[in-house]
């Protein structure tokens, strides 16, 4: 027994004496190491669009963000010759589709925007943060957006007595992004356009799907190559117009961009096969044929403004 | 024969906390900077309310340690810039200092009042360590102890790249505010 107790006391001493010599920052170390943390993905893409589609990115909680970007025209018509380079392929050939938006986020998961483009073109949106990607106690391998956006075609209409119901149309898209590594993000965006009202014609639809997936590769700690490829999947071929016309869009669009965070803006440079600017039209009734030629330049360019504050900073 | 082996155990833990007992900790260290120009502005103000800190009383030593995660800034695009592109605090995840309080002795403890002091040490920040030295302000009152650090460091020393388009909004030097309490018993 007294053997017992002496080893019971050399024990104790020697946990006592460890305490006492080990050092202070170690222990401190030790403990923040021994917490489980809960690691919520941060920057799966530089900004709230990849190119075209919005990204699962949402502006910060209490930002303001606005953004203006450019579509020009193609950098290269057939036949045109000379004139594609006198129009600086696009950049001044006489078109060019703007987009103008606000944007502000009530809370970190609830963000809402209104914009305007084209000929009295009017839109406005929701987006809900779902899931965050992260690792931890709780794993969540993706990130997880809903996007639903209602268009208002503002514009001097076929015949005055046409009903405003007619003139909405509506997108509703899933953002389901991953992180894969510091560098490397990719985002399937499943979406539904649904037009009030479609012109008679047996093949004309007022749903349209449409499933696209954007990615990024970054380059450096500001720069960043993205690009985006969409494929709609029905109500593109054969269709009527208003005045009975037959029309085919073409299904596929696709673009390619490159990422520059200034620190205060991000320049999004691009080229993408679809001039329309606005998701709808993009996803829904894109003209332009997958061809060099036909790509046109473009660029979003965000800044956000920090209005309420969230931290008391003194 | 039980029972002595018991009350000895008993002794030695109730020894053991004697010995903690000089060690204060505190969960809640603040640290404030504000890297602006114009001091007057707060717009790159940022705050963490999360440092951990250890004092050990017989040997003047003291311990600080910060999760970089948690200064927070009231601008989100900027809170995101600090993490990814300046401090890159997924591969850095903390700020740390260890050093000594030079001036400091268990009595200021025991009496309400002022003193000063300084601290000497080193600090840990985005992969680099440098030797530290600053004043140190002590304000003892009742049970709680404040320790006060106000000091500067440049960017470049911690190898932190700030891109030419922002360096002229931002001073040379960061002021820091270390602002540490700890609850006597």
């Amino acid at each position: 027994m007294k053997k017992r107790i002496i080893f019971l006391m050399l024990v104790c001493s020697f946990f006592v004496r460890a305490n006492a010599q080990d050092d202070l920052l170690g222990d401190l170390v030790k403990e923040d190491a021994s917490k489980v943390k809960q690691n919520i993905t941060t920057a799966t893409f530089k900004s709230s669009r990849i190119i075209n589609f919005t990204s699962v990115e949402m502006t910060g909680k209490g930002n303001l963000q606005f953004m203006i970007s450019h579509r020009f025209g193609q950098m290269w018509k057939e036949g045109k010759g000379w004139t594609n380079v006198a129009q600086l392929f696009g950049l001044n050939s006489g078109f060019a589709n703007t987009y103008m938006s606000f944007d502000y986020s009530f809370t970190d998961w609830l963000n809402l925007g209104l914009a305007t483009t084209g000929n009295a073109q009017f839109e406005s949106w929701a987006k809900f943060k779902i899931l965050k990607q992260q690792t931890g106690q709780k794993n969540v391998p993706i990130s997880l957006a809903f996007y639903s956006l209602m268009h208002a075609d503002a514009s001097e209409g076929p015949s005055p007595d046409d009903q405003t119901w007619n003139r909405f149309s509506y997108l509703n898209q899933l953002l389901i992004a991953r992180k894969f590594s510091e560098s490397f993000s990719l985002q399937l965006i499943p979406s539904m356009v649904h037009y009030n009202y479609v012109p008679y014609g047996i093949n004309n639809t007022n749903n349209i799907f449409n499933i696209a997936i954007g990615g990024r590769m970054k380059l450096t700690n500001k720069t960043a190559i993205t690009f985006e490829y969409s494929r709609q999947l029905n109500g593109y071929k054969n269709l009527l117009d208003e005045s009975a016309s037959a029309v085919n869009y073409v299904p596929d669009v696709v673009s390619l961009g490159y990422d520059w965070d200034t620190g205060g803006h991000i320049f999004q440079f691009f080229l993408s096969s679809a001039s329309s600017a606005t998701n709808i039209g993009q996803l829904s009734a894109n003209q332009n044929a997958l061809k060099v030629g036909n790509f046109s330049l473009g660029f979003n360019l965000n800044r956000s403004y920090g209005i309420k504050k969230l931290v008391q900073v003194h | 024969m039980k029972k002595i082996t018991l009350l000895l155990a008993l002794l030695f833990i109730i020894l053991s906390n004697v010995v903690n007992a000089q060690t204060y900790k505190t969960r809640d260290a603040n640290i404030f900077f504000n890297p602006n120009k114009d001091q007057s502005h707060k717009d790159y103000a940022s705050v963490s309310k999360e440092g951990t800190a250890v004092l050990k009383v017989e040997t003047n030593e003291v311990a600080l340690l910060v999760p970089m995660k948690t200064f927070h800034f009231n601008n989100a695009l900027l809170e995101e810039h600090f993490n990814e592109n300046y401090l890159h605090t997924n591969k850095f995840p903390n700020a740390t200092f260890k050093g000594k309080l030079i001036g400091f002795n268990k009595d200021q403890l025991a009496k309400d009042g002022t003193y000063t002091m300084s601290s000497e040490g080193q600090v840990s920040l985005h992969g680099v360590t440098q030797n530290f030295k600053a004043p140190v302000k002590l304000v003892v009152k009742g049970k709680s102890a404040t320790f006060t650090c106000n000091f500067k460091i440049r960017a470049d020393q911690y190898a932190i790249d700030i891109p030419a388009l922002v360096k002229p909004k931002l001073s040379d030097e960061t002021p820091i505010d270390a602002n540490i309490v700890f609850q006597l018993n």
